[in-house]
């Protein structure tokens, strides 16, 4: 089977500190990635190296078989391939226009978007905050939209950058369990997390990274 | 006349529906609002990209634009004046003492507010908002858009403090327009022009016009920063 996405001989340093030297990585369609690693191992930048948002020193890039070296080719990418933030980002309008955000940039027909929004909502578990704006959500509620705002667009590699710090425990595991139910049928998830719940996920790959390389 | 008597001809001469008095507001109202539609586009323009981008000169352009700000409008108005006469540059295209010519200098007023606080109001907005919109599949563009409507109660708190600035100056408006009745005589250069002949009641019926557009400007803007504060 093709990889959705591989890269080779990735080079990123910031000043002298050689942050990330990965000699290959593939990342399987239908496979759960955890990328695990201590802070500041360079989680974060290779994710945002892969969705176009960084650029890299050097390195080789494919998706799904096409080359993707520019960091601006693989942003084009989107939203085939999509970056949650760690701290996800809610436009200022309320939780259906956020989730329906990228169905009306794609010109999905007003009717055809308002169907996918509500199914969208009521699989997060939030139909009843449908007009609420960002500014009245919990962290886990906000982490539930950015999810649900993801997943309608339906991305054949979906990044997902400590979906669960920052939150209590509660919503931890609601969105815990999102996620687990997150990978569609031939669709690539990689998370990168600290969260032993997490850690936990039925047949997630586990991928480490340690002194810039990645660890199976 | 008494300070009493000629603000009750001013409200009589308001209230009357003066069509002198009303075509003076009338002139006020379209030069300014016309001199804040063509500077907006390139103003808020300009804003979001000394916010966004950087590049050689971008330091200095910023420091410029905040020395604009305090331009007085006699100057602006000097400029324009020898622009636009006869041996000027732009002295063919005839507009000096024409509206042409005071919404022309207006916009050039109102630039420096609009791109400074478009500046300011886009460097506000978290990089997050660009970098979830390309994720999400905006095209550059879209993400521009997408982000000044993040920034919009901030870039319209512009708008209104720009309109405030266009609509009460006078030294331009008297300068290029010319205080010519009927045709460039606004809301401010009347006011001089009444009160230098004596003619207090239309000075002040204008002044009242003026304090409350400027209250309507003032309320727009504390609404619009009030929303930008509540997110």
């Amino acid at each position: 089977m093709r990889p959705i996405f591989s890269l080779q001989q990735l080079r990123k340093s910031y000043g002298e500190r050689l942050l990330l030297n990965i000699e290959a990585l593939e990342l399987m369609r239908g496979s759960t990635y955890l990328l695990l690693g201590e802070n500041g191992v360079g989680k974060t930048t290779l994710l945002r190296i892969i969705a176009g948002l960084e650029t890299a020193d050097g390195g080789q890039f494919q998706f799904d078989g096409q080359p993707v070296n520019n960091a601006s080719e693989r942003a084009a990418l989107a939203p085939r391939l999509i970056y949650v933030h760690q701290h996800s980002y809610l436009f200022y309008t309320s939780v259906a226009e956020n989730i329906g955000y990228g169905l009306k940039l794609r010109g999905v027909p007003r009717r055809e978007r308002e169907t996918m929004i509500a199914a969208e909502m009521a699989w997060a578990g939030i139909a009843h905050l449908r007009a609420v704006p960002p500014n009245k959500l919990s962290g886990g509620e906000k982490q539930r939209v950015a999810l649900a705002r993801a997943r309608v667009l339906k991305p054949e590699l979906l990044l997902l950058d400590e979906p669960t710090a920052n939150l209590d425990d509660a919503a931890r595991e609601q969105v815990a369990e999102l996620i687990a139910h997150m990978r569609d049928a031939n669709n690539c998830v990689v998370i990168a997390t600290h969260d032993k719940e997490l850690s936990g996920l039925p047949d997630a790959v586990k991928l480490k990274l340690e002194e810039g390389r990645v660890m199976d | 006349m008494s300070l009493f008597e000629a603000t009750h001809q001013a409200f009589a001469l308001l209230l009357g529906g003066d069509p002198k008095l009303w075509g003076i507001i009338w002139v006020s109202l379209r030069v300014s609002t016309l001199a804040l539609i063509s500077a907006i586009p390139l103003a808020v323009a300009a804003g979001f990209m000394l916010a966004t981008f950087s590049f050689p000169g971008r330091r200095v352009l910023v420091i410029l634009l905040q020395t604009l700000l305090a331009l007085p409008t006699v100057v602006v108005g000097l400029i324009f004046y020898m622009m636009l006469s006869r041996q000027g540059p732009l002295g063919e295209w005839h507009w000096l003492f024409t509206q042409e010519a005071m919404i022309l200098g207006q916009a050039v007023l109102a630039f420096p507010i609009l791109a400074a606080m478009t500046l300011s109001a886009v460097q506000s907005i978290d990089a997050r908002a660009a970098e979830t919109a390309k994720t999400l599949g905006a095209k550059p563009l879209q993400a521009v858009w997408t982000v000044l409507i993040e920034a919009r109660f901030a870039v319209m708190a512009a708008i209104a403090t720009g309109f405030g600035r266009v609509l009460s100056e006078i030294g331009c408006a008297m300068m290029v327009g010319g205080n010519i009745a009927g045709m460039t005589r606004n809301i401010t250069t009347a006011i001089a022009l009444e009160t230098s002949k004596g003619e207090f009641a239309q000075g002040i019926a204008l002044g009242v016009v003026l304090v409350i557009l400027a209250l309507a400007v003032n309320f727009a803007m504390a609404f619009f920063q009030g929303k930008g504060i509540s997110r």
